[in-house]
């Protein structure tokens, strides 16, 4: 079957299998940002925003979101032009491997959308999904504040 | 990994009846998808078709008088935040939702899923017990409400071959209400091993009305019903939590698998009984 | 201490920026047409001979390419262990065999065109097998009647295999058992530390293919390139010359990617088939079919004189190799000759370990490499000796642990799998580690006073630690620099970055020694046909090894710099050139000549040539890097339940190279190391099945499971180490099981045997304490 997407403000159009989860159909067709494989929504890896919002697309079956704007972490920001969670990220030594970097910074994305300004515990809450086995996290936290308050100094 | 081979079609009906005609036509070869985590996760190679919920336009959590109403693909991230839940029995129950599993599977797990596959997922179900809430069962043409002890006596396989649960009506409590949740994790976003559920309303110190559920996964949540007869008229006191927890040790059910034995989680749902009981006595002070 | 301009700042991990934006780095993020992809069938049974096999069926199955099992691969002993040769480790494996080992072990593969036909295929596949009794425990397999597990004429190296001993290590200084006699007290328990799994989010993942000249190109997931290149070329049986081994990005490593797992198999598809392979491990497979920490169980009898000397030490460690025997040996070393030297005011120390074959999952290198495990026993007996003696636990450390100048005979008795080498401690802070740590915990407040909350108590415990820094004498790493018209340089060298921060580093050690900016280093790492050789990155080398090599390159290249400018200046005392900021200055002349004048000169104008130059390190010195652990935690009496609620390291690595990536080597070792204390373990059936191989039902800590956690680092100056520095990638994974365990001590005097201290398993101590 045929599904639409606009994915990173670019519609596309994809022939997949009505069983497929979106992650499989982002990754064959060159979406190698989006990692991840424990299929089973546990590491995080494969986070997408599906309009806005933070989910695991290994998770997410590709036909039900048929129409919808997916963001992968190349949609928020370029390596000419970074977005400010990632220019944190860089800075506080949040990423070492970087193989959970995308999913976790697109959480962080989502989390500051609606919350400019948020404290440490609601940092633990939203990135609660994202598995780091190399950071332990500390300078993630750290990171997305400092991303905070560079969006508040309108570092766009 | 294409998990779901077998799957040839997708239908995103626009009514319930539409919905319910698809359903009944699938000859038990359609799955229901709400957020479809548990399909996507424990696949089942006999399903060919989905029928996804999306359009059926119950994704809303409203009020009015008497009710809290929240449609049936509302997630648990939905209703964590919907501002009708924040202040509801204190907070306790918006607390208790925003605890499972993780912020991205949160968004994800919707309040008719739960419900319909009976999951040990998350504390949903026995929160919905203590709650006593009535969950609303459609065939097409009516919509019925069960309680939640009602609807889980029903063949569940079978009634959902025919229906579609669109949604969970919430009593709305007065101050004398309280309502707290415990659960045994191994780590943070674990799926609870052991939960438990106790709403309580308590009148002058002595609890006129009480509804208890425990969980123990792998097992399905059920009502504690000599429990709530244990305290039914009791006054609310220390001792009494006590009394409760060796009460609740000795005659809760719960179940035991690898990951944890029988014997703790009757010690756990002990001492969950008494710290919830302590918990409403610093309430009511 | 020297003022540097680049060293010990914290130069952005350079690599970074592009993870953080999705770039294209890892090896699955490449995919050819017409690649094949790789799938396994696993035993169902712990221990089994394949009488037949038939893959008939599965061979015709449309859109299969090949079918691998013992009949048609080549046959050569080896071990998985990505190690330095000749490889410590016993040959006890081939590439696909008929005797299977345990539930996990490889039956066949099918390479085809999908995943999904390759699954298909693999269920076509028809195996008789002879079910053999299996051996789960340790003890059991040590037993005479135990079944034999390694019964192939062929296995080498394996210290008795018909006894299931895959290795045994027996070393004695002085004499323990008169040291016993002789002290005042003698303090001896037992710990056991469970298996567990690294669990980098990127599992396993190969891809090969034939390059234009039929060579084959493996693009890994890997630590150790040039083991890879070195161990597929004798599975193959083809010159290394063959192969060209390519790490890209990986997405952790923490020792379970320091082995040959899928790239022999791969690249004998693409060999055969000529086509693309890919192979991706699952996080089933990761877990089931990789490699695992060693299970052990560890006994250590300490005897004291009544003012807490140490007198005699002896260390006993069982560990469970599972069905092979990679890194057993070592392992076992490590979990001595990491340890014991800490305590080296012990006349008489015996370390003995039995390393133990089992019809489970393969254990191999896991961070820590068996100090870990050491650690868990060690550190608590001391804090048992402590109490027996009414000490503190920090005067006993303090009048025990190794200090500047000193030494241990440790050093030379254990080597890894041989002798070792003899180390005196030139950078040793442990006393500062241990003051500065206390005071931030709170110690002089909160030790012994127990303060309760209802059911719940407060303690507080600590620990001290060493690890290494690489093998001395045995690990080598080599690093290439050029230089270019702009004053920017090219580093290729073999050093293999699994996400820490070496190229980094590694380029602000060229910045610093060249006086030009880290951003002018154009870093190429871990590609054995481009690079030159490195071990890998294992046994905390990284820094030491292959930062040594950067800045034993650069001081050549330095050289090579200094012999233009004497003919351009002049001037012929290199003594009077200043190199900084990108130009050549003289004190005496005061002449100056930038470094992009300097590369056109050199490659355009006269006398031309190539400004380049090779470096290599291997040293006799192994500079430990130090930490003292301290927790506070709450544990509920009621319940069992412990909650780490601050956690302190004070470390010493030499200088902090980047002290932001220092800080992430720190806190990513210890969360890892507090989840191994308090949730991760293996659970197994009775027939030897893992029990929830997956992140569902083993749990890895989440944002939600961090307590306050405050690293502080301790400069020091390692004059062994480049620019003062020595390793810290392990290290603070061996405290927060003794820690907490001492801190469980403190706060309800309960010791819990066996890890992790869940609480089901501390609430079984305290009712038996009851």
């Amino acid at each position: 079957m045929k599904v639409c997407y606009s994915i990173n403000g670019k519609k596309k159009e994809f022939e997949i299998n009505a069983g497929e989860v979106l992650l499989d159909v982002l990754r064959r067709n060159g979406y190698f940002e989006v990692k991840g494989n424990c299929y089973m929504g546990t590491c995080g890896a494969c986070t997408v925003l599906i309009d806005g919002l933070p989910y695991t697309s290994c998770t997410m079956l590709a036909a039900k979101v048929d129409g919808s704007e997916i963001t992968t972490i190349k949609g928020i920001g370029t390596l000419q032009n970074p977005h400010p969670l990632q220019k944190a990220f860089v800075e506080k030594g949040a990423v070492q491997c970087g193989f959970c970097t995308p999913g976790t910074i697109l959480v962080a994305y989502a989390l500051l959308k609606n919350n400019p300004d948020p404290t440490d515990d609601d940092i633990k809450k939203m990135l609660d999904g994202n598995l780091c086995r190399c950071t332990g996290y500390v300078q993630q936290i750290e990171a997305v504040k400092l991303a905070a308050k560079m969006l508040k100094k309108g570092d766009e | 990994m294409l998990k779901l081979k077998n799957v040839k079609s997708c239908f995103t009906p626009n009514s319930i009846q539409e919905a319910i005609d698809m359903l009944k036509k699938s000859d038990g070869k359609a799955a229901l998808v709400g957020g479809g985590l548990d399909i996507t996760v424990f696949p089942n190679p006999i399903i060919e078709q989905f029928i996804f919920l999306n359009k059926l336009g119950l994704t809303y959590i409203r009020e009015d008088e008497e009710n809290i109403k929240i449609g049936a693909t509302s997630t648990i991230t939905d209703i964590a935040k919907a501002p009708v839940m924040q202040n509801y029995l204190k907070g306790n129950v918006k607390i208790a939702l925003a605890e499972i599993a993780s912020e991205l599977l949160r968004n994800q797990i919707t309040i008719g899923g739960s419900i319909a596959r009976h999951h040990f997922y998350s504390d949903i179900i026995p929160a919905l017990y203590a709650l006593r809430a009535t969950i609303m069962v459609s065939d097409g043409e009516l919509i019925e409400g069960f309680f939640v002890d009602d609807f889980y006596r029903n063949d569940l396989k079978t009634l959902m071959e025919t229906c579609i649960v669109v949604g969970v009506h919430l009593n709305k409590y007065d101050d004398s209400f309280q309502f707290g949740l415990k659960r045994f994790v191994r780590n943070a976003t674990d799926i609870a091993l052991l939960n438990m559920a106790i709403l309580a309303q308590i009148e002058e110190g002595v609890i006129k009305d009480v509804s208890i559920s425990v969980g123990s996964r792998p097992g399905p949540a059920y009502r504690f019903e000599q429990g709530e007869a244990f305290l039914r008229g009791e006054k609310l006191t220390e001792v009494l939590a006590k009394d409760f927890e060796s009460f609740t040790k000795s005659n809760v059910d719960v179940a035991k698998d690898m990951r944890l034995s029988k014997e703790y989680r009757q010690h756990l749902a002990g001492i969950y009984a008494k710290e919830i009981l302590l918990d409403f006595i610093g309430g009511v002070r | 201490m020297k003022d540097f301009k680049h060293i010990g700042t914290n130069t952005g991990k350079i690599d970074a920026l592009s993870l953080a934006t999705g770039q294209s780095m890892f090896v699955d993020d490449i995919s050819f047409p017409d690649m094949l992809q790789l799938k396994f069938l696993y035993s169902p049974h712990a221990h089994a001979i394949i009488e037949d096999i038939d893959t008939t069926l599965a061979e015709k199955y449309p859109g299969v390419g090949m079918v691998l099992t013992y009949k048609n691969t080549s046959r050569v002993i080896h071990t998985t262990a990505g190690q330095g040769w000749p490889e410590p480790s016993p040959y006890d494996t081939y590439m696909f065999n008929r005797k299977m080992r345990y539930i996990g072990d490889r039956v066949a593969a099918v390479a085809a065109e999908t995943e999904e036909i390759a699954q298909e295929a693999l269920k076509l596949i028809k195996v008789q097998y002879k079910v053999l009794p299996a051996v789960l425990d340790m003890e059991d397999a040590m037993k005479d009647e135990a079944p034999i597990i390694h019964d192939e004429p062929e296995v080498k190296g394996a210290y008795d295999p018909k006894r299931n001993l895959a290795a045994h290590i027996l070393v004695k200084v002085g004499d323990v058992e008169k040291g016993f006699a002789e002290s005042d007290v003698v303090v001896e328990d037992t710990f056991e530390v469970p298996y567990a799994q690294h669990c980098p989010i990127e599992p396993h993942v190969t891809i090969t293919y034939l390059d234009e000249y039929g060579r084959i190109v493996i693009r890994t997931s890997t630590q150790v390139p040039f083991h890879v290149r070195r161990i597929v070329a004798q599975v193959l049986d083809i010159p290394v010359q063959k192969i060209r081994v390519i790490k890209p990005r990986i997405g952790g490593g923490f020792g379970v990617k320091q082995e040959i797992i899928l790239e022999d198999v791969c690249a004998y598809v693409t060999m055969k088939t000529g086509k693309p392979t890919r192979a991706l491990y699952t996080r089933e497979e990761e877990f089931v079919s990789s490699r695992t920490r060693h299970q052990m169980k560890v006994n250590v009898k300490i005897g004291a004189k009544k003012d807490g000397t140490f007198n005699a030490v002896k260390m006993y460690v069982l560990s469970n190799t599972g069905a092979y025997g990679t890194h057993a040996l070592t392992v076992a070393s490590n979990a001595g000759s990491k340890t014991l030297p800490l305590y080296n005011k012990a006349p008489n120390v015996e370390y003995i370990a039995d390393v133990i074959y089992t019809n489970l999952p393969i254990a191999g290198a896991y961070r820590g490499y068996g100090a870990t495990q050491g650690y868990a026993c060690l550190e608590q007996v001391v804090d048992e000796v402590a109490h027996k003696l009414e000490l503190t636990p920090l005067e006993i450390r303090q009048k025990n642990h190794i200090k500047s100048g000193e030494t241990s005979p440790i050093f030379r008795a254990l080597g890894e799998g041989r002798e070792g080498v003899t180390q005196y401690m030139q950078s040793c802070a442990l006393d500062e580690l241990i003051e500065k740590g206390a005071k931030e915990i709170g110690w002089l407040e909160k030790y012994g006073k127990k303060t309760r909350n209802g059911s719940k108590v407060r303690g507080i415990g600590m620990s001290i630690h060493m690890q290494g820094s690489a093998i001395p004498l045995v690990d080598m790493g080599a690093a290439t620099l050029k230089m270019n018209e702009d004053a920017s340089f090219n580093l290729m060298y073999g050093g293999t970055d699994l996400g820490t921060g070496l190229d980094t580093i590694a380029a602000q050690i060229v910045a610093e020694t060249l006086g030009i900016k880290p951003e002018q280093v154009i870093v190429y790492a871990a590609d054995t046909d481009l690079t030159p050789f490195d071990v890998g990155a294992y046994a905390s080398s990284g820094t030491f090894i292959s930062g040594g090599a950067v800045l034993r390159a650069a001081m050549k290249i330095r050289e090579q710099i200094f012999e233009v400018v004497r003919e351009m200046f002049g001037e012929y005392d290199a003594r009077d050139f200043v190199l900084e900021d990108g130009k050549v200055t003289s004190k005496k002349t005061g002449k100056s000549v930038t470094l992009s004048e300097i590369a056109y000169q050199t490659l355009y104008v006269k006398n031309q040539h190539q400004i380049a130059a090779t470096g290599s390190m291997v040293s006799p010195y192994s500079p430990p890097p130090f930490a003292a652990h301290f927790v506070e935690i709450e544990v509920d009496e009621e319940t069992g339940i412990i909650t780490p609620i601050k956690y302190v390291t004070a470390v010493d690595c030499g200088t902090p190279l980047n002290p932001e990536l220092v800080r992430g080597q720190i806190i990513g070792a210890l969360v890892n190391g507090l989840s191994y204390a308090l949730f991760e373990e293996y659970k197994f059936t009775d027939s030897g099945r893992m029990i929830g191989s997956n992140f569902m039902e083993y749990r890895i800590p989440s944002t939600r499971d961090i307590p306050e956690i405050v690293p502080i680092i301790v400069r020091t100056y390692e004059p062994t180490g480049p620019y003062g520095a020595k390793s810290v990638a392990e290290i603070n994974i061996n405290g927060p099981i003794p820690a907490i365990g001492n801190a469980l001590y403190d706060a309800i005097g309960v010791r819990v045997h066996k890890v992790p201290y869940i609480p089901e398993r501390v609430l079984e101590a305290i009712r038996n304490k009851k």
